[in-house]
């Protein structure tokens, strides 16, 4: 039986009720379902505030998070007077300002596999607007093992994905990608970067995926792909069928449980970007830089040599960012290599000589690290939390971004 | 000739072009094209061992080549292809 709704929900969700293809029916049934959207990010907030005014019975939020400044370009459901806190209460503050007739559970703990089937069990879809790759496939794996649509979005600078992946009736996430990429190949948003507008984009039309999964109305984009690009805006649409080698929902299927995620992607189920670490032994912090460059400073002058290139005879600093990224700050005397070209531009560089690398966060840089010890280079370390860290705690002028 | 489209992600291995024309029979002679003319690309699109990264997909025409004949796939001319990545932001 489906609930009824009150006088007033008749009038909120009038222009619903105008529509053949949702009706009075189709709006009870959208009373009695339940969404899970996992992230209230990027994707999320337009996701969860589209859900909420759509009046969508239960809506649950994963997310560990709390708001930051560098959110609201794009976190449209977040605001400055919540910057600080935890985001899925800033959301459900949110959402109930615009729907206080709806249901909200938040779950303020990462998405892992001890507690993913557990949280995800009573929901009818899933939506997928995590920003890593463990918590993209643990999210998939929750899914097919549960029986239950996955509506799925991605986003990268001007490129937004879009499918719904429901292994009962087509492919799921790991039959397009069985495998994720080897660690520090692909660039997250907080490296990379994103156009504010694009999870307006694709948010909006995995709640609209969402929506049509639900009332069981229109073609779900079910063994479909969207491939949108914001720049020349352009839509390609490609076919997708079932992998009969998946490992999940193929016929010869091998996982039948949920795995160490972290482990399988080789990288951490967050994408904070500002934490970048190389690993024991191999950092160097920002205050411990500052000291650093200090005595080497110091000890030039006494040698008597050129104190304007005393920092690149005594230690070089090497950049790993893209030039225009320099543009919003950067330390004097460091060398640009951008991450992309290091590979092929190895020779400029001195392997006798003691090195630092830098990015943004410390994840760029750490990798560059790797490539560079790998290439035989042995004095060199990885400023951790890059040069964000800097400007944190030793200088002030500098922005952070 | 066939045209490749680039995702953002890896645009800069390609002086930042979303797609361009390539001469190519087949997929597998369109990837050695990119390849030589963009070095940078080949650690991306292949492992150590030759093989195609797991985490790439290829269409044609809207067809992913697992359906069709795999890097075997002939190309025609305006035949679109696609390079797809996986991409987790959100």
């Amino acid at each position: 039986m489906l609930p009824e709704l009150s006088h007033e929900e008749i009038l909120r969700y009038s222009r619903h009720l105008l529509i053949p293809e949702v009706g009075l029916e189709g709006q009870r049934k959208l009373k009695a379902s339940s969404i899970l959207v996992i992230g209230t990010g990027g994707l999320g907030s337009p996701v969860s505030l589209y859900l909420a005014a759509a009046g969508v019975g239960r809506i649950g939020l994963v997310d560990f998070d709390v708001v930051d400044t560098s959110n609201l370009q794009r976190q449209v459901i977040h605001g400055r007077s919540t910057v600080g806190k935890l985001k899925v209460e800033s959301a459900r503050a949110r959402m109930l300002d615009l729907n206080p007739s709806i249901q909200i559970d938040i779950y303020n703990e990462p998405f892992t596999s001890a507690n993913a089937m557990q949280i995800a069990k009573d929901y009818d879809v899933v939506v997928d607007g995590t920003d890593n790759f463990p918590t993209r496939y643990l999210s998939n794996d929750v899914c097919v093992l549960l029986g239950k649509p996955n509506v799925y979005g991605s986003i990268f600078r001007f490129d937004g994905q879009l499918s719904v992946f429901d292994a009962r009736q087509g492919p799921c996430y790991r039959c397009l990608f069985p495998e994720p990429p080897p660690a520090g190949l692909v660039p997250s948003c907080a490296e990379g970067g994103v156009l504010g507008v694009l999870p307006g984009t694709i948010g909006t039309l995995q709640a609209t995926e969402a929506l049509k999964v639900l009332l069981g109305v229109g073609e779900p984009m079910i063994g479909k792909l969207l491939l949108y690009n914001a720049l020349d805006m352009s839509f390609d649409f490609v076919k997708l069928k079932k992998n009969p080698k998946c490992r999940i929902c193929g016929p010869n299927a091998d996982i039948k449980e949920l795995i160490d995620y972290e482990e399988f992607c080789g990288v951490p189920g967050h994408d904070h970007g500002d934490e970048g670490s190389a690993g024991a032994g191999w950092d160097i912090s920002a205050t411990e830089l500052a000291e650093l460059l200090r005595a080497s400073f110091v000890l030039s002058e006494v040698e008597g040599q050129r104190t304007s290139s005393a920092l690149s005879a005594k230690l070089i600093l090497l950049d790993v960012r893209e030039p225009h990224e320099l543009e919003i700050s950067a330390l004097p005397n460091a060398v640009n290599i951008p991450l992309g070209q290091l590979a092929g531009r190895l020779s400029e560089l001195d392997s006798a000589e003691e090195m630092v690398v830098l990015c943004k966060g410390g994840t760029r840089s750490a990798r560059a690290l790797e490539l560079l010890v790998s290439a035989g280079f042995k004095k060199v370390k990885n400023l951790k939390g890059g040069i964000n860290a800097w400007a944190r705690e030793v200088d002030k002028s500098l922005p952070i971004y | 000739m066939p045209i490749v489209r680039f995702p953002a992600l890896m645009k800069f291995y390609v002086d930042n072009q979303s797609e361009f024309p390539v001469e190519a029979a087949t997929v597998a002679e369109l990837l050695d094209a990119l390849i030589e003319r963009y070095p940078a690309l080949k650690p991306h699109l292949f492992e150590p061992t030759g093989k195609l990264r797991r985490h790439f997909n290829i269409f044609v025409n809207g067809e992913h080549v697992r359906e069709l004949n795999g890097l075997d796939t002939p190309l025609e001319a305006d035949d679109k292809v696609i390079l797809m990545v996986s991409a987790a932001g959100g």
